[in-house]
């Protein structure tokens, strides 16, 4: 009974210096400059082992540190279809054709842009994670030391840390929302309601040792206003409700996403959706146009792509986000794959080793611009409303535009969209004299 | 190279036979990446690995070319016939004939590798693999590059195949007589379609020289 008792009393003091340095800032909106610290540590270890890597590499290959090919690794031509053909055309309609097709064809094979956008950004330098070390091979003995410290730090040390603190911030939510949620709709109630919101979200992000850069917070989202953002992982919506609160909108989930779901919305006005009600397009946007209109409710939280997308990119924002009316507020969210990749890749892993991947990774950084609030033009239809928002946030992030519908992920191409293109080498050859 | 590949390894290094040493051991790593995208970590890709790619989809000879990679005649230059899948080595087989010319090539490489390049090209129109392109076989090439255009007809598509046939006919046999019959282009026909047309350029598919993008630490 002494190892019990003994076991206890550790137990009782990792908890009290939890509870007093990470919870009770948090409640309070203040920082102990310990992520600080741990971020600087951090920061000097990897740069530290980029250049041991570099020393490391017998023969010279730049090629080691070259920059990501988010560019692609292929010189695609890209003259347009007219001028290549025109130029090899001989009299009528040839093998030459072919060749266009041939080329295409094989640059599609080598490299496309879009399936490459569903698996994780590729790193310039190892950065000490077992996962990423793909292209490294054993350096250093005093590099795999070093590796070998991470390890234990990161699962023995920040793993559990993390998780209990994970623990602690889903327990508030859920018990502080049902408690506030308890009380008649009043002004201390949506106050009440926001310090929960706020405090646990900052318990959250602690959980992840996020650290996390706002830019230009004059923009913020304001109520009645809708808040678009790219997305890439399910706790985007944690790392903005850190820094403001949100109604968020989604399906309602079963199990413990579910219970958090049903505690939150006494709280505070969240829409969740039945599954049968997503599938009804005009219930979703008259609810969200109702809760829009209602200027003293909080801004809508959206992510229009739909699904996760890996942060090299931002793909087709879905119109239907943007036939609500009301003021966008867009925001560009980028996270720093440096120290953890924070991309959910659904199709290999499931939630639960998702987030124990975050958990045992070396942190979450990542920048967050608010930008100026858009509506929509005179004449501007929702789709060209919602591609000059998309630009704007691909613009700020730094990312690449794709006009590409996330659901490729998991669907083929739409056969409208293919035939458009045939439609137009056959107008091609009409216009050629070629036919008829 | 028979050696079984795991799909967690290094691809193994190419024999001197089938590449030239200006195909870099990167490049080969990055098309073995890519393998390993399309197979889904397979040893192998079949056909319908080819589905999973967007950009592919807009191409309307997508079949033919998919099919190029699993013709063993493409594969192996003495056997006949279609795979049902292909491993690492036959992709690159199959990719090595969209390489770029090189600067340091002889007369005879070169003479060697446009053949190479026709000839692949030969064997996409030549679906029923006996060495010669008839009219039906052209008619439905044709007919695959103006698909899915429902304003125009069948009738559109013959009419461009049998003028094209016709005008490779005089190019190859010249004057015919009234009795002959233009059986189907040969591979020499072929070739002497395209003399003096510069196939290389448009052919190839170029990577990127990685050590000229900048470094940004």
């Amino acid at each position: 009974e002494d190892v019990g008792s003994a076991v206890a009393w550790v137990g009782a003091v990792w908890l009290a210096l939890v509870l007093a340095l990470i919870v009770l800032p948090s409640a309070l909106g203040v920082s102990l400059g310990i992520s600080e610290a741990y971020m600087w540590v951090l920061v000097k270890t990897l740069e530290w082992a980029t250049i041991r890597i570099e020393k490391g590499v017998k023969k010279p290959q730049p090629q080691m540190l070259k920059s990501p090919a988010a560019n692609g690794i292929i010189e695609r031509d890209e003259t347009p279809m007219e001028k290549e053909i025109a130029h090899l055309h001989r009299v009528d309609f040839e093998f030459s054709d072919i060749f266009y097709f041939c080329r295409k064809g094989f640059e599609a094979i080598v490299e496309d842009e879009v399936t490459q956008r569903f698996s994780s950004e590729e790193l310039v330098s190892w950065n000490l994670l077992t996962r990423t070390n793909v292209n490294f091979h054993y350096i250093s003995l005093r590099l795999t030391v070093v590796w070998v410290i991470g390890v234990i730090v990161r699962y023995c040390f920040l793993l559990p840390l993390r998780v209990t603190l994970a623990a602690i911030g889903i327990t508030s939510m859920i018990v502080g929302t049902t408690m506030v949620g308890q009380l008649p709709n009043s002004s201390v109630k949506n106050y009440l309601s926001e310090v929960v919101h706020l405090t646990c979200s900052r318990i959250l992000v602690r959980a992840l040792s996020g650290t996390i850069h706002y830019h230009n917070k004059e923009n913020k989202p304001q109520k009645g206003g809708i808040c678009v953002a790219n997305h890439t992982s399910p706790i985007d919506a944690i790392i903005l409700t850190n820094d403001g609160c949100y109604a968020m909108v989604g399906q309602v989930h079963g199990g413990l996403m579910g219970v958090i779901q049903r505690a939150t919305v006494k709280a505070c006005p969240h829409v969740w959706f039945e599954r049968s009600e997503i599938k009804d397009r005009h219930l979703v946007t008259k609810r969200l146009r109702e809760h829009v209109a209602d200027k003293s409710k909080l801004p809508i939280l959206i992510f229009p792509e739909g699904t996760c997308i890996n942060n090299t990119s931002v793909m087709m924002f879905k119109k239907g986000s943007f036939e609500i009316g009301g003021t966008i507020y867009p925001v560009a969210i980028k996270y720093d794959p440096q120290f953890g990749d924070a991309f959910w890749n659904s199709s290999k892993y499931n939630i639960v080793s998702y987030l124990l991947r975050l958990m045992t990774s070396w942190a979450i950084v990542c920048n967050v611009w608010y930008m100026p609030p858009m509506v929509r033009k005179e004449g501007e239809d929702a789709v060209q409303f919602a591609n000059r928002v998309k630009s704007a946030i691909a613009r700020q992030g730094g990312l690449t535009e794709l006009p590409w519908d996330g659901g490729l992920k998991r669907a083929k191409v739409k056969d409208t969209f293919r035939e458009e293109q045939q439609k137009n080498y056959s107008k091609m050859l009409v216009r050629n004299g070629s036919i008829g | 190279l028979g050696a079984a590949l795991c799909p967690g390894s290094s691809p193994p290094s190419p024999s001197p036979l089938c590449f030239p040493p200006t195909v870099t051991s990167e490049q080969i790593e990055h098309l073995h990446r890519r393998f390993k995208q399309l197979s889904r970590d397979q040893l192998t890709i079949r056909k319908e690995n080819f589905d999973s790619i967007p950009d592919l989809e807009f191409n309307p000879i997508r079949g033919k070319i998919v099919h190029a990679f699993f013709d063993k005649r493409n594969l192996r230059q003495e056997s006949d016939g279609l795979a049902d899948e292909i491993n690492f080595e036959d992709f690159l087989t199959i990719m090595s004939y969209f390489r770029p010319i090189e600067m340091n090539m002889d007369e005879e490489q070169l003479d060697r590798f446009r053949k190479e390049k026709l000839k692949f090209l030969f064997h996409m129109y030549d679906s029923d693999h006996d060495g010669k392109i008839t009219l039906q076989e052209y008619r439905n090439v044709v007919e695959e590059l103006l698909s899915g255009n429902p304003h125009l007809e069948k009738e559109s598509a013959r009419s461009i195949a049998d003028g094209a046939m016709m005008e490779a006919a005089s190019i190859c046999v010249g004057q015919m007589g009234p009795d002959q019959v233009y059986e189907g282009i040969t591979f020499e026909d072929f070739l002497k379609m395209w003399q003096g047309i510069d196939i290389e350029t448009k052919m190839h598919v170029r990577f990127l020289n990685m050590e000229t993008i900048a470094h940004c630490y």
